[in-house]
Protein backbone atom coordinates (compact mmCIF):
# COMPACT_ATOMS: atom_id res chain seq x y z
CA UNK A 1 0.00 0.00 0.00
CA UNK A 2 1.70 3.35 -0.75
CA UNK A 3 1.33 6.55 0.63
CA UNK A 4 -1.69 8.08 -0.77
CA UNK A 5 -3.54 4.88 -0.35
CA UNK A 6 -2.73 4.80 3.00
CA UNK A 7 -3.87 8.17 3.54
CA UNK A 8 -6.93 7.96 1.79
CA UNK A 9 -7.81 4.83 4.17
CA UNK A 10 -7.19 6.52 7.39
CA UNK A 11 -9.50 8.17 9.43
CA UNK A 12 -8.85 11.56 8.46
CA UNK A 13 -7.53 11.55 5.21
CA UNK A 14 -10.71 9.02 4.52
CA UNK A 15 -12.92 11.89 5.69
CA UNK A 16 -11.47 14.14 3.23
CA UNK A 17 -11.48 11.95 0.16
CA UNK A 18 -14.81 10.56 0.70
CA UNK A 19 -14.35 7.21 -2.18
CA UNK A 20 -11.04 5.28 -0.62
CA UNK A 21 -10.19 3.53 -4.56
CA UNK A 22 -9.10 5.09 -7.55
CA UNK A 23 -9.28 1.53 -9.60
CA UNK A 24 -12.12 0.32 -11.16
CA UNK A 25 -13.65 2.84 -13.75
CA UNK A 26 -16.72 2.94 -10.91
CA UNK A 27 -14.35 4.19 -8.04
CA UNK A 28 -13.11 6.61 -10.44
CA UNK A 29 -16.36 8.37 -11.07
CA UNK A 30 -17.25 8.30 -7.87
CA UNK A 31 -14.10 10.24 -6.97
CA UNK A 32 -15.52 12.96 -9.20
CA UNK A 33 -18.50 12.81 -8.08
CA UNK A 34 -16.86 13.34 -4.75
CA UNK A 35 -14.69 16.01 -5.19
CA UNK A 36 -15.62 19.35 -5.14
CA UNK A 37 -12.83 20.39 -8.28
CA UNK A 38 -13.20 17.46 -10.08
CA UNK A 39 -16.97 17.66 -9.99
CA UNK A 40 -16.51 20.25 -12.90
CA UNK A 41 -15.11 17.43 -15.20
CA UNK A 42 -17.33 14.92 -16.54
CA UNK A 43 -16.63 11.15 -15.86
CA UNK A 44 -16.10 10.22 -19.66
CA UNK A 45 -15.27 12.42 -22.68
CA UNK A 46 -14.89 11.35 -26.84
CA UNK A 47 -11.49 9.82 -27.35
CA UNK A 48 -10.97 12.66 -29.67
CA UNK A 49 -11.45 15.49 -26.74
CA UNK A 50 -8.20 14.94 -24.94
CA UNK A 51 -6.03 14.92 -28.05
CA UNK A 52 -3.54 18.18 -28.68
CA UNK A 53 -4.86 18.16 -32.25
CA UNK A 54 -8.25 18.53 -31.49
CA UNK A 55 -8.26 21.13 -28.40
CA UNK A 56 -4.49 22.46 -28.74
CA UNK A 57 -5.52 22.18 -24.71
CA UNK A 58 -6.26 26.07 -24.96
CA UNK A 59 -8.88 26.33 -22.43
CA UNK A 60 -7.49 24.69 -19.45
CA UNK A 61 -4.17 26.89 -20.67
CA UNK A 62 -6.11 29.80 -20.45
CA UNK A 63 -7.31 28.45 -17.03
CA UNK A 64 -4.19 27.85 -15.69
CA UNK A 65 -2.98 31.36 -16.56
CA UNK A 66 -5.72 33.17 -14.87
CA UNK A 67 -5.04 30.93 -11.80
CA UNK A 68 -1.04 32.60 -12.08
CA UNK A 69 -2.62 36.09 -12.69
CA UNK A 70 -4.83 35.65 -9.37
CA UNK A 71 -1.37 34.29 -7.29
CA UNK A 72 0.74 36.39 -8.44
CA UNK A 73 -2.23 39.61 -8.28
CA UNK A 74 -2.95 39.29 -5.01
CA UNK A 75 0.72 39.59 -3.79
CA UNK A 76 1.40 42.54 -5.59
CA UNK A 77 -1.81 43.62 -4.41
CA UNK A 78 0.29 43.72 -0.58
CA UNK A 79 2.63 46.44 -1.90
CA UNK A 80 0.33 48.38 -3.61
CA UNK A 81 -1.71 51.50 -3.09
CA UNK A 82 -4.34 53.19 -5.82
CA UNK A 83 -3.51 56.69 -5.99
CA UNK A 84 -1.67 58.79 -8.31
CA UNK A 85 0.78 59.87 -5.38
CA UNK A 86 1.54 56.34 -4.37
CA UNK A 87 0.86 53.94 -7.50
CA UNK A 88 4.30 54.77 -9.33
CA UNK A 89 6.38 54.45 -6.40
CA UNK A 90 5.25 51.79 -4.76
CA UNK A 91 5.65 49.53 -8.18
CA UNK A 92 9.32 51.14 -8.52
CA UNK A 93 9.37 49.50 -4.50
CA UNK A 94 7.78 46.13 -5.40
CA UNK A 95 10.66 46.22 -8.15
CA UNK A 96 13.51 46.97 -5.94
CA UNK A 97 13.06 46.72 -2.31
CA UNK A 98 10.60 43.29 -2.34
CA UNK A 99 11.79 39.84 -2.53
CA UNK A 100 10.50 38.46 -5.98
CA UNK A 101 8.57 41.42 -6.44
CA UNK A 102 10.12 41.96 -9.76
CA UNK A 103 9.63 38.08 -10.87
CA UNK A 104 6.42 37.92 -9.74
CA UNK A 105 5.79 41.43 -11.59
CA UNK A 106 6.81 40.27 -14.71
CA UNK A 107 4.95 36.91 -14.64
CA UNK A 108 1.85 38.86 -13.87
CA UNK A 109 2.12 41.43 -16.88
CA UNK A 110 3.36 38.60 -19.31
CA UNK A 111 0.71 36.07 -18.20
CA UNK A 112 -1.64 39.01 -18.73
CA UNK A 113 -0.81 39.00 -22.48
CA UNK A 114 -0.52 35.08 -22.69
CA UNK A 115 -3.91 35.06 -21.47
CA UNK A 116 -5.96 37.69 -24.07
CA UNK A 117 -3.91 35.51 -26.89
CA UNK A 118 -4.75 32.02 -25.10
CA UNK A 119 -8.47 33.17 -25.11
CA UNK A 120 -8.34 34.35 -28.72
CA UNK A 121 -6.84 30.99 -29.91
CA UNK A 122 -9.37 28.79 -27.53
CA UNK A 123 -11.99 30.72 -29.87
CA UNK A 124 -10.43 30.45 -33.20
CA UNK A 125 -9.79 26.69 -32.31
CA UNK A 126 -13.44 26.27 -31.16
CA UNK A 127 -14.78 27.77 -34.15
CA UNK A 128 -12.51 25.29 -36.78
CA UNK A 129 -13.83 22.27 -35.07
CA UNK A 130 -17.55 23.56 -35.37
CA UNK A 131 -17.88 22.86 -31.50
CA UNK A 132 -20.58 25.93 -31.12
CA UNK A 133 -22.56 23.75 -32.93
CA UNK A 134 -25.86 22.76 -31.42
CA UNK A 135 -26.11 21.38 -28.51
CA UNK A 136 -23.43 24.45 -27.36
CA UNK A 137 -24.82 27.59 -28.97
CA UNK A 138 -25.03 28.96 -25.69
CA UNK A 139 -21.99 28.06 -24.32
CA UNK A 140 -20.05 29.86 -27.52
CA UNK A 141 -22.10 32.87 -26.15
CA UNK A 142 -20.89 32.21 -22.85
CA UNK A 143 -17.20 32.01 -24.45
CA UNK A 144 -17.49 35.23 -26.01
CA UNK A 145 -18.37 37.06 -22.98
CA UNK A 146 -15.60 35.46 -21.22
CA UNK A 147 -13.34 37.27 -24.35
CA UNK A 148 -14.81 40.62 -23.49
CA UNK A 149 -14.11 40.47 -19.23
CA UNK A 150 -11.01 39.23 -19.84
CA UNK A 151 -9.85 42.15 -22.20
CA UNK A 152 -11.34 44.59 -19.80
CA UNK A 153 -9.56 42.69 -16.97
CA UNK A 154 -6.44 43.18 -19.34
CA UNK A 155 -7.21 46.82 -19.88
CA UNK A 156 -8.21 47.93 -15.89
CA UNK A 157 -4.67 46.44 -14.94
CA UNK A 158 -2.81 48.45 -17.87
CA UNK A 159 -3.45 51.44 -16.09
CA UNK A 160 -2.21 50.82 -13.19
CA UNK A 161 1.47 51.01 -12.52
CA UNK A 162 0.48 54.79 -13.91
CA UNK A 163 3.76 55.55 -15.92
CA UNK A 164 3.37 57.16 -19.20
CA UNK A 165 2.86 53.85 -20.78
CA UNK A 166 0.19 53.21 -19.11
CA UNK A 167 -1.73 56.83 -18.60
CA UNK A 168 -1.93 57.70 -22.36
CA UNK A 169 -2.57 53.88 -23.42
CA UNK A 170 -5.96 53.95 -21.23
CA UNK A 171 -6.37 57.98 -22.74
CA UNK A 172 -6.60 56.18 -26.06
CA UNK A 173 -8.56 53.73 -24.92
CA UNK A 174 -11.30 55.08 -23.19
CA UNK A 175 -11.38 58.04 -25.89
CA UNK A 176 -12.95 55.96 -28.40
CA UNK A 177 -15.49 55.17 -25.50
CA UNK A 178 -16.49 59.26 -26.39
CA UNK A 179 -18.02 58.47 -29.62
CA UNK A 180 -21.06 56.08 -28.45
CA UNK A 181 -24.08 58.62 -30.28
CA UNK A 182 -26.09 59.84 -27.59
CA UNK A 183 -24.77 58.66 -24.35
CA UNK A 184 -20.77 58.58 -25.53
CA UNK A 185 -20.11 61.51 -23.03
CA UNK A 186 -21.61 60.14 -19.64
CA UNK A 187 -20.03 56.68 -21.07
CA UNK A 188 -16.25 58.18 -20.84
CA UNK A 189 -17.26 60.18 -17.78
CA UNK A 190 -18.34 57.09 -16.00
CA UNK A 191 -15.15 54.89 -17.06
CA UNK A 192 -13.01 58.13 -16.06
CA UNK A 193 -14.64 59.77 -13.10
CA UNK A 194 -13.84 62.98 -14.48
CA UNK A 195 -12.68 65.18 -17.94
CA UNK A 196 -9.46 63.33 -17.93
CA UNK A 197 -7.74 59.89 -16.73
CA UNK A 198 -6.87 61.18 -12.75
CA UNK A 199 -7.08 59.54 -9.27
CA UNK A 200 -10.62 58.23 -9.71
CA UNK A 201 -9.92 56.99 -12.74
CA UNK A 202 -6.86 55.21 -10.66
CA UNK A 203 -9.35 53.73 -8.01
CA UNK A 204 -12.08 52.68 -10.51
CA UNK A 205 -9.79 50.56 -12.60
CA UNK A 206 -8.12 49.22 -9.43
CA UNK A 207 -11.57 48.38 -7.88
CA UNK A 208 -12.79 46.51 -11.26
CA UNK A 209 -9.51 44.63 -11.96
CA UNK A 210 -9.13 42.99 -8.34
CA UNK A 211 -12.70 42.53 -7.44
CA UNK A 212 -15.61 43.17 -9.89
CA UNK A 213 -13.95 41.99 -12.86
CA UNK A 214 -12.17 38.40 -11.40
CA UNK A 215 -15.04 37.71 -9.28
CA UNK A 216 -17.78 38.19 -12.55
CA UNK A 217 -15.22 36.06 -14.73
CA UNK A 218 -15.07 33.26 -11.61
CA UNK A 219 -18.93 33.21 -11.87
CA UNK A 220 -19.04 33.19 -15.79
CA UNK A 221 -16.44 30.59 -16.13
CA UNK A 222 -17.88 28.19 -13.70
CA UNK A 223 -20.89 28.29 -15.94
CA UNK A 224 -18.63 27.71 -18.93
CA UNK A 225 -16.82 24.51 -17.42
CA UNK A 226 -20.25 23.42 -15.86
CA UNK A 227 -21.89 23.61 -19.76
CA UNK A 228 -18.73 21.97 -21.11
CA UNK A 229 -19.31 18.93 -18.29
CA UNK A 230 -23.31 18.69 -19.15
CA UNK A 231 -22.56 18.81 -22.68
CA UNK A 232 -19.24 16.49 -22.84
CA UNK A 233 -21.53 13.06 -23.58
CA UNK A 234 -23.86 14.86 -26.44
CA UNK A 235 -21.78 14.19 -29.32
CA UNK A 236 -22.46 15.30 -33.13
CA UNK A 237 -22.32 12.45 -35.43
CA UNK A 238 -18.68 13.00 -36.99
CA UNK A 239 -18.94 10.85 -39.87
CA UNK A 240 -22.15 11.69 -41.70
CA UNK A 241 -21.90 15.22 -40.18
CA UNK A 242 -25.97 15.37 -39.16
CA UNK A 243 -27.21 15.79 -35.79
CA UNK A 244 -27.89 12.99 -34.21
CA UNK A 245 -31.63 12.17 -34.15
CA UNK B 1 -49.15 -9.26 -7.12
CA UNK B 2 -47.62 -11.91 -9.14
CA UNK B 3 -47.59 -12.34 -12.78
CA UNK B 4 -49.49 -15.29 -13.32
CA UNK B 5 -47.63 -16.22 -16.64
CA UNK B 6 -44.44 -14.28 -16.16
CA UNK B 7 -42.44 -13.94 -19.97
CA UNK B 8 -38.75 -15.58 -19.08
CA UNK B 9 -35.81 -14.61 -21.38
CA UNK B 10 -32.35 -16.13 -19.98
CA UNK B 11 -32.45 -16.49 -16.33
CA UNK B 12 -34.21 -13.02 -16.03
CA UNK B 13 -38.17 -12.27 -15.65
CA UNK B 14 -39.55 -9.99 -17.90
CA UNK B 15 -41.23 -7.52 -16.63
CA UNK B 16 -42.52 -4.65 -19.85
CA UNK B 17 -42.08 -3.62 -23.21
CA UNK B 18 -42.15 0.19 -23.63
CA UNK B 19 -42.69 1.88 -27.04
CA UNK B 20 -40.84 4.91 -28.08
CA UNK B 21 -37.53 6.30 -28.04
CA UNK B 22 -34.80 6.08 -24.96
CA UNK B 23 -35.91 8.65 -22.01
CA UNK B 24 -32.96 11.19 -22.56
CA UNK B 25 -34.51 11.83 -26.11
CA UNK B 26 -32.88 12.85 -28.82
CA UNK B 27 -29.42 12.61 -27.37
CA UNK B 28 -27.39 9.86 -28.52
CA UNK B 29 -25.20 8.25 -25.54
CA UNK B 30 -21.97 7.59 -27.70
CA UNK B 31 -20.83 4.12 -28.22
CA UNK B 32 -18.09 2.98 -25.20
CA UNK B 33 -15.09 2.47 -27.44
CA UNK B 34 -15.54 6.45 -28.56
CA UNK B 35 -15.25 7.62 -25.02
CA UNK B 36 -12.36 7.42 -22.20
CA UNK B 37 -12.23 8.55 -18.70
CA UNK B 38 -11.53 11.48 -17.47
CA UNK B 39 -9.10 9.98 -14.80
CA UNK B 40 -6.51 9.63 -15.85
CA UNK B 41 -6.78 10.43 -19.01
CA UNK B 42 -7.93 13.85 -19.20
CA UNK B 43 -6.16 15.06 -16.14
CA UNK B 44 -3.17 13.63 -16.70
CA UNK B 45 -2.93 15.71 -19.89
CA UNK B 46 -4.01 18.68 -18.02
CA UNK B 47 -1.60 18.50 -15.52
CA UNK B 48 1.07 18.19 -17.95
CA UNK B 49 -0.46 21.09 -20.11
CA UNK B 50 -0.78 23.50 -16.59
CA UNK B 51 3.04 22.69 -16.02
CA UNK B 52 4.25 23.62 -19.88
CA UNK B 53 2.11 27.06 -19.04
CA UNK B 54 3.47 27.45 -15.47
CA UNK B 55 7.10 26.67 -16.69
CA UNK B 56 6.70 28.71 -20.20
CA UNK B 57 5.74 32.09 -17.69
CA UNK B 58 8.16 31.30 -15.71
CA UNK B 59 10.94 31.34 -17.81
CA UNK B 60 9.68 34.56 -19.79
CA UNK B 61 9.32 35.90 -15.73
CA UNK B 62 13.05 34.79 -15.41
CA UNK B 63 14.58 36.42 -18.84
CA UNK B 64 12.16 39.52 -19.78
CA UNK B 65 11.69 42.81 -17.52
CA UNK B 66 7.81 44.24 -17.47
CA UNK B 67 7.77 47.51 -18.29
CA UNK B 68 7.94 50.57 -16.56
CA UNK B 69 8.01 53.75 -18.00
CA UNK B 70 8.40 57.46 -16.39
CA UNK B 71 5.90 58.41 -14.38
CA UNK B 72 2.65 59.70 -15.92
CA UNK B 73 2.33 62.95 -16.94
CA UNK B 74 -0.85 64.47 -18.24
CA UNK B 75 1.28 67.93 -19.70
CA UNK B 76 3.57 64.93 -21.68
CA UNK B 77 1.74 63.36 -24.52
CA UNK B 78 4.19 60.79 -26.03
CA UNK B 79 4.59 60.64 -29.88
CA UNK B 80 2.96 58.25 -30.77
CA UNK B 81 0.30 57.61 -28.37
CA UNK B 82 -0.70 54.14 -28.44
CA UNK B 83 -3.18 51.62 -26.60
CA UNK B 84 -2.59 48.24 -25.21
CA UNK B 85 -1.68 46.11 -28.56
CA UNK B 86 -5.08 44.04 -28.12
CA UNK B 87 -6.86 47.05 -29.02
CA UNK B 88 -4.14 48.31 -31.70
CA UNK B 89 -6.42 47.24 -34.79
CA UNK B 90 -9.40 49.05 -33.40
CA UNK B 91 -6.55 52.21 -33.16
CA UNK B 92 -5.42 51.47 -36.74
CA UNK B 93 -9.16 52.26 -37.42
CA UNK B 94 -9.60 54.70 -35.82
CA UNK B 95 -7.08 55.97 -38.29
CA UNK B 96 -8.45 55.70 -40.99
CA UNK B 97 -12.05 55.90 -40.61
CA UNK B 98 -14.72 57.92 -38.61
CA UNK B 99 -14.76 57.89 -34.75
CA UNK B 100 -17.99 56.39 -35.09
CA UNK B 101 -17.49 53.72 -37.07
CA UNK B 102 -13.71 52.78 -35.64
CA UNK B 103 -14.48 53.16 -32.28
CA UNK B 104 -18.10 51.71 -32.03
CA UNK B 105 -19.75 50.24 -34.68
CA UNK B 106 -16.76 47.55 -35.89
CA UNK B 107 -16.14 46.76 -32.21
CA UNK B 108 -20.10 46.75 -31.70
CA UNK B 109 -20.51 44.19 -34.67
CA UNK B 110 -17.54 42.40 -33.85
CA UNK B 111 -18.66 41.32 -30.29
CA UNK B 112 -22.50 40.86 -31.81
CA UNK B 113 -21.20 38.76 -34.42
CA UNK B 114 -19.47 36.06 -32.42
CA UNK B 115 -22.45 36.31 -30.54
CA UNK B 116 -24.64 35.24 -33.18
CA UNK B 117 -22.62 33.05 -35.23
CA UNK B 118 -24.27 30.06 -33.58
CA UNK B 119 -27.55 31.40 -34.38
CA UNK B 120 -26.96 32.19 -37.99
CA UNK B 121 -24.53 29.17 -38.68
CA UNK B 122 -27.43 26.34 -38.82
CA UNK B 123 -25.41 24.51 -41.34
CA UNK B 124 -25.23 20.79 -38.66
CA UNK B 125 -22.03 19.33 -40.22
CA UNK B 126 -18.42 19.08 -38.94
CA UNK B 127 -16.85 18.25 -42.03
CA UNK B 128 -14.21 20.70 -42.99
CA UNK B 129 -15.20 20.06 -46.48
CA UNK B 130 -18.66 20.63 -45.66
CA UNK B 131 -18.49 24.59 -44.33
CA UNK B 132 -16.47 26.26 -46.39
CA UNK B 133 -18.14 29.13 -46.46
CA UNK B 134 -18.10 29.48 -42.84
CA UNK B 135 -14.81 29.05 -42.41
CA UNK B 136 -13.25 30.93 -45.39
CA UNK B 137 -15.19 33.99 -43.77
CA UNK B 138 -13.96 33.69 -40.31
CA UNK B 139 -10.60 32.99 -41.76
CA UNK B 140 -10.60 36.39 -44.18
CA UNK B 141 -11.59 37.96 -40.71
CA UNK B 142 -9.31 36.55 -38.36
CA UNK B 143 -6.43 37.52 -41.29
CA UNK B 144 -7.80 40.97 -41.33
CA UNK B 145 -8.03 41.14 -37.73
CA UNK B 146 -4.46 40.26 -37.45
CA UNK B 147 -3.05 42.21 -39.96
CA UNK B 148 -4.64 45.36 -38.46
CA UNK B 149 -3.09 44.43 -35.52
CA UNK B 150 0.19 43.76 -36.47
CA UNK B 151 -0.02 46.95 -38.26
CA UNK B 152 -1.13 49.06 -35.32
CA UNK B 153 1.27 47.87 -32.86
CA UNK B 154 4.65 47.67 -35.11
CA UNK B 155 4.44 49.64 -38.23
CA UNK B 156 2.82 52.64 -36.66
CA UNK B 157 5.50 55.64 -35.41
CA UNK B 158 5.25 59.32 -34.72
CA UNK B 159 2.25 60.83 -36.19
CA UNK B 160 1.10 57.41 -36.76
CA UNK B 161 3.45 57.40 -39.88
CA UNK B 162 4.16 54.08 -41.22
CA UNK B 163 7.48 52.70 -40.16
CA UNK B 164 9.17 49.21 -40.74
CA UNK B 165 9.53 47.58 -37.49
CA UNK B 166 13.39 46.63 -38.06
CA UNK B 167 14.15 50.51 -38.54
CA UNK B 168 12.33 51.84 -35.50
CA UNK B 169 10.44 50.14 -32.87
CA UNK B 170 7.15 51.54 -31.44
CA UNK B 171 5.45 48.38 -30.52
CA UNK B 172 4.60 48.39 -26.71
CA UNK B 173 3.37 45.66 -24.35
Amino acid sequence: MNLSERIRKSTIGGSFFRSPDRVTERDRAAGHWSNFLLHLYPVKVRKVEITFKYTGFLGVTSAVLFGILTVTGVFLMFFYVPSPANAYGDVQNIQTQVAFGQFLRNAHRWAAHLMVLAVAAHLARVFYRGAYKPPKEFNWVVGVVLLVITLLLSFTGYLLPWDQLAYWAVTVGTSMAAYVPLIGDQVQELMLGGPTVGSATLLRFYVLHVAVLPLTLVGVLTLHIWRWRKDAMLTLDTKTGDIDA
Amino acid sequence: MLDPDPKIIGDKRLLGVVPGKPGVGDRKEPAAEETVMVWPNLLVRHAVAALVVILVVVLIAVFFDAPLREIANPLNTPNPEKAPWYFAALQELLAQFHPLVAGVLVPGAIVLGLVALPYVDRNPSLDPRKRQIARATFTVFMVLWIALTLIGFMFRGENWSWVWPWQEWHGEL
